[in-house]
């Protein structure tokens, strides 16, 4: 039980992670569009990825996420393990759909075609079709149930399909370009340093506006836990 | 400058994909809260 003290001081971390991101989003969008130079070749359009790679950043962040609260899911087969997994699930789902909303919009006047079947863009749609599938297979799961136990495994194999996606356009001749950031020559050496500290601002925004949506999820997820609780106790006494 | 109409049309996708989702969070959190709320003074009830 937390005390009311505790749940102050909660509530004031909460308040600062708000501002936090908040203040962290608007700078980073002052920086996008008034502070960073328009690339050469590309142009304006290139603006487009200091959100398309924040949201696929975060995206596999929050796999990675699942990836690690279901493996300690399935070996402590504690309940709120299985939480964080759920709760970062659905974030990655949302963020990885952005990440394909956004990159065929980039991608039609770059390529002259809104998506090409390559193995970057393929392995990505791959990998929101089985964070779909565990989000499904999630629905209909109870805590503690086998299912639960199912969606941990979907969650584990499906991380798996992420370095295959970094390395694609490594091992294929891809439409998508390669690396920018970690190339052979190290790290930001393939960028303009205004338009790499962009990225990493960017990168850091919406990382802190992960932490902000996994504490709302984990909430939820908490609340639904204690109904289901109380409905139970309900049952019993009546 | 051709391609402003694409970058306007990621941006207002990104944000309203955050904005609308961070507003269903937020709207089932406060649902959930209520329906918690309800049941605790229901049990109470029942139990004194």
């Amino acid at each position: 039980m937390i005390s009311s003290d505790g749940a102050e001081e909660k509530n004031d971390e909460g308040n600062t992670l708000v501002w936090l991101t908040g203040i962290a989003l608007l700078v980073q969008m002052i920086s996008i569009f008034v502070y960073v130079p328009t690339e050469r070749t590309e142009g304006v359009i290139q603006r487009i990825m200091y959100f398309h790679v924040p949201c696929a950043w975060l995206s596999f962040f929050a796999f990675f996420v699942v990836f690690i609260c279901s493996i300690l899911f399935l070996w402590k087969k504690e309940r709120e393990w299985d939480i964080y997994a759920h709760a970062s699930a659905g974030i990655g789902v949302v963020f990885c759909s952005l990440v394909l909303i956004t990159g065929p919009i980039w991608a039609r006047p770059i390529w002259g075609a809104w998506w090409v079947w390559d193995a970057r863009l393929t392995s990505t749609l791959i990998l929101w079709l089985i964070y779909v599938a565990y989000l499904m297979l999630r629905a209909q799961s109870d805590a503690g149930s086998m299912r639960a136990r199912y969606a941990a495994v979907l969650g584990i194999v499906g991380f798996l399909n992420i370095p295959f996606i970094h390395f694609s356009v490594l091992w294929w001749r891809t439409f998508h370009p390669q690396p920018k950031v970690i190339t052979n020559e190290g790290i930001g050496k393939g960028m303009d340093p205004s338009m790499l500290a962009t990225l990493g601002l960017s990168l850091c925004a919406f990382t802190l506006l992960y932490f902000l949506l996994m504490g709302e999820r984990v909430r939820q997820e908490k609340i639904k836990d204690e109904i289901d609780k109380l409905k139970r106790q309900k049952f019993y006494s009546s | 400058m051709d391609n402003l109409g694409f970058l306007f049309a990621a941006n207002v996708f990104v944000w309203c994909g955050i904005i609308y989702y961070v507003y269903t969070l937020k709207q089932r959190n406060r649902a959930l809260e209520k329906d918690l709320d309800l049941l605790k003074e229901t049990l109470s009830k029942e139990g004194s």
